[in-house]
């Protein structure tokens, strides 16, 4: 089963996701794959208070900034997975592309959701937290539009094979799909 | 206490206003004044986020201010906007703010008795 969780910066979504997947784990393993890549202070101020959000929770950490399908070896078979979070996994495989002369939002996306996909086969519960950065209504310079394009095709794609799509306001869950 | 919540220009004011009863003689807005005295005869908090925004920069703890108005007044009716739903800014305080509010919003909307959301001038109601 695929689950995607939207919302917005400081949306409460984190906490949802994580509630929803221990609300749906059994006895099988339980891992976080996390995505952030920590260049200052207020990165790890932020991982800091994920992993203290997590704790004790019986998640393994599985730090996996880019190749998320790799992440598929690593899980032991039928596990229930929270991965966390699509904007910054995007943003990543962008970025290692940028200057290749490759498309690198059509590389990411195709990465990214050929990594969900091969993720979803190994998992009982794979619950996708991803990020409503679509409506400020501001134009950015051409790589950051190209970025929310991407993200934004990412959601489409990840909405079209999930079973749940839910978006969490003020902490509050109301489903969309 | 209820939590009307939307973006920018939804008509969030106009709808509480309606469904009310109030008149304008019960708002404060939040972008012009300070509530934290808040009289009897004010019902409705507007602009909560601009409120917000400039404790923020007066380097005082809006999440405190609010929660104590919230434990005398269990009547009031706050309108904010929401202001996570876009790329995360360069600017640090801008940052800052966002991810505040948004956590603040979270807190209210938990003790709230009813939480909706406007979008162009419908409420739906998510709490």
């Amino acid at each position: 089963m695929i689950i995607v969780i939207s919302g917005g910066s400081g949306s409460g979504k984190s906490a949802y996701a994580e509630k929803k997947i221990l609300s749906l784990r059994e006895s099988e393993p339980l891992y976080y794959l996390a995505t952030m890549q920590i260049y200052d202070g207020e990165g790890k101020k932020k991982v800091e208070r994920h992993r203290t959000l997590r704790e004790g929770k019986g998640f393994i950490t599985i730090e996996q900034p880019l190749n998320v399908g790799e992440a598929a070896y690593a899980v032991e078979g039928r596990a229930s997975v929270l991965l966390e979070c699509m904007s910054n996994l995007t943003a990543n495989e962008m970025f290692i592309n940028a200057g290749t002369g490759l498309p690198e939002g059509l590389q990411a996306e195709a990465r990214v959701m050929d990594g969900v996909r091969r993720l979803a086969k190994r998992t009982k519960h794979l619950v996708i937290v991803t990020n409503n950065v679509f409506e400020d209504g501001k134009r950015y310079d051409e790589g950051t539009m190209r970025y929310i394009e991407t993200l934004g095709r990412i959601n489409c794609r990840l909405a079209e094979i999930a079973d749940e799509v839910t978006e969490v306001v003020a902490g509050i869950p109301v489903e969309v799909k | 206490m209820e939590l009307y919540i939307g973006g920018y220009a939804q008509g969030k004011l106009d709808y509480v206003l309606k469904k009310s009863g109030c008149g304008l003689d019960s708002v404060v807005d939040g972008a012009l004044e300070d509530f934290a005295d808040i009289g009897q005869g004010k019902e409705i908090i507007n602009h909560f986020h601009e409120w917000f925004f400039l404790k923020l920069q007066q380097k005082e703890e809006p999440e405190k201010i609010i929660k104590q108005i919230l434990s005398k007044r269990k009547d009031l009716i706050i309108i904010s906007n929401e202001v996570g739903c876009g790329i995360v800014p360069m600017e640090e305080t801008q940052r800052e703010y966002r991810e505040r509010l948004g956590r603040c919003l979270c807190d209210i909307a938990e003790k709230a008795d009813r939480v909706e959301r406007i979008i162009s001038g419908l409420g739906q109601k998510i709490k």
